[in-house]
């Protein structure tokens, strides 16, 4: 009973929009972050980060992240995710979590050199699915994969 | 303490952001002290903050035996929202968003000869090919956030119209 009255309770909309808006407002604190577009004010529910090139020492006319979050479909189930990097004639990759059929576990990181390519998979360990954890965990994890150039 | 992000999120927030983005995001019942280690404050600060949020109606706590546990308040998120919505946009764009969210749902509909994201993730898993099964997958998860977000405009728009939209032209 206790545990139907909990099923109930839980809503993956509700709680996917709660996580996309807490994305959103981590976003917009986060030093690398120039502007925040994208949910809730677009219909699909995407978040939209606008990088400022120079501050991530990127000489490219644009650089955004888009990030889709899932809650999941019951409330003990993992989130799906992904925040998808992408720069004008520039780096073209992704953070994943989710069932996909590239890697072994749930997380990858995806890439690929230009967009005639094909995407090359690895498996990716998250340390924390916290929706705003994961925001700075990816966020630094970007950092990581430019100063590699 | 040698975790980068957590250090970089440390210096660009406050303790209350953080319990808040924590305790906003949780699916099920968490205890302080589950909430203090994401967060990364003391037991004690988040023991704070959360009756704080409690006795604002952002989140609810449930008594569980000796532990007091905590979830987002539904009804806070909703009321949230639909204030945000009526705030920016007028009462022609709420109809124009809310036919919009709809006609997303009936594309959907149409396409997969489905009428629920439940339904449709059972079309996902009947199907072989991976990269298809992921993208059903994915349209299945985004119809559930428009389906919620359908329901926040309806309620903002019921809303805005009981109480008289001023800027809309007279018909």
């Amino acid at each position: 009973m206790a545990g139907d009255d909990r099923d109930r309770s839980y809503d993956a909309g509700a709680a996917s929009h709660r996580a996309l808006r807490a994305i959103r407002r981590e976003l917009e604190r986060h030093p690398l972050v120039a502007s925040v577009r994208g949910f809730p004010a677009e219909t699909r529910p995407r978040v939209v980060a606008e990088l400022d090139p120079h501050r991530l020492d990127r000489a490219v006319g644009s650089a955004t992240v888009t990030v889709r979050w899932f809650a999941g479909e019951t409330a003990a189930s993992d989130p799906e995710f992904a925040f998808h990097y992408s720069e004008a004639d520039g780096i073209d990759c992704g953070w994943h979590f989710g069932p996909n059929p590239h890697v072994d576990g749930r997380g990858h990181f995806q890439e690929r050199a230009d967009a005639t390519e094909a995407y090359r998979y690895e498996a990716e360990e998250f340390g924390t699915l916290v929706p705003a954890r994961v925001v700075w965990e990816v966020m630094q994890a970007l950092e990581e994969r430019i100063e590699e150039g | 303490m040698s975790d980068p992000a957590l250090e970089d999120w440390k210096a660009n927030s406050t303790a209350f952001d953080r319990v808040r983005a924590v305790v906003d995001t949780v699916s099920e019942p968490r205890s302080a002290a589950w909430v203090a280690a994401q967060a990364a404050v003391s037991e004690n600060t988040a023991r704070d903050h959360l009756r704080r949020l409690e006795e604002l109606h952002v989140i609810l706590a449930v008594e569980d035996g000796a532990t007091t546990r905590y979830v987002p308040d539904p009804l806070h998120t909703r009321l949230e929202s639909v204030r945000e919505l009526l705030e920016a946009r007028r009462l022609d764009e709420l109809l124009a968003l809310k036919a919009e969210l709809q006609g997303r749902i009936e594309d959907w509909e149409a396409e997969f000869g489905v009428t629920s994201p439940a339904e449709l993730r059972g079309l996902a898993a009947e199907t072989r090919r991976a990269a298809e099964t992921d993208a059903i997958r994915e349209t299945a998860n985004e119809w559930e956030t428009t389906a919620y977000r359908l329901g926040v405009v309806e309620d903002a728009i019921e809303r805005s119209e009981s109480a008289g939209d001023h800027d809309v032209a007279p018909v």
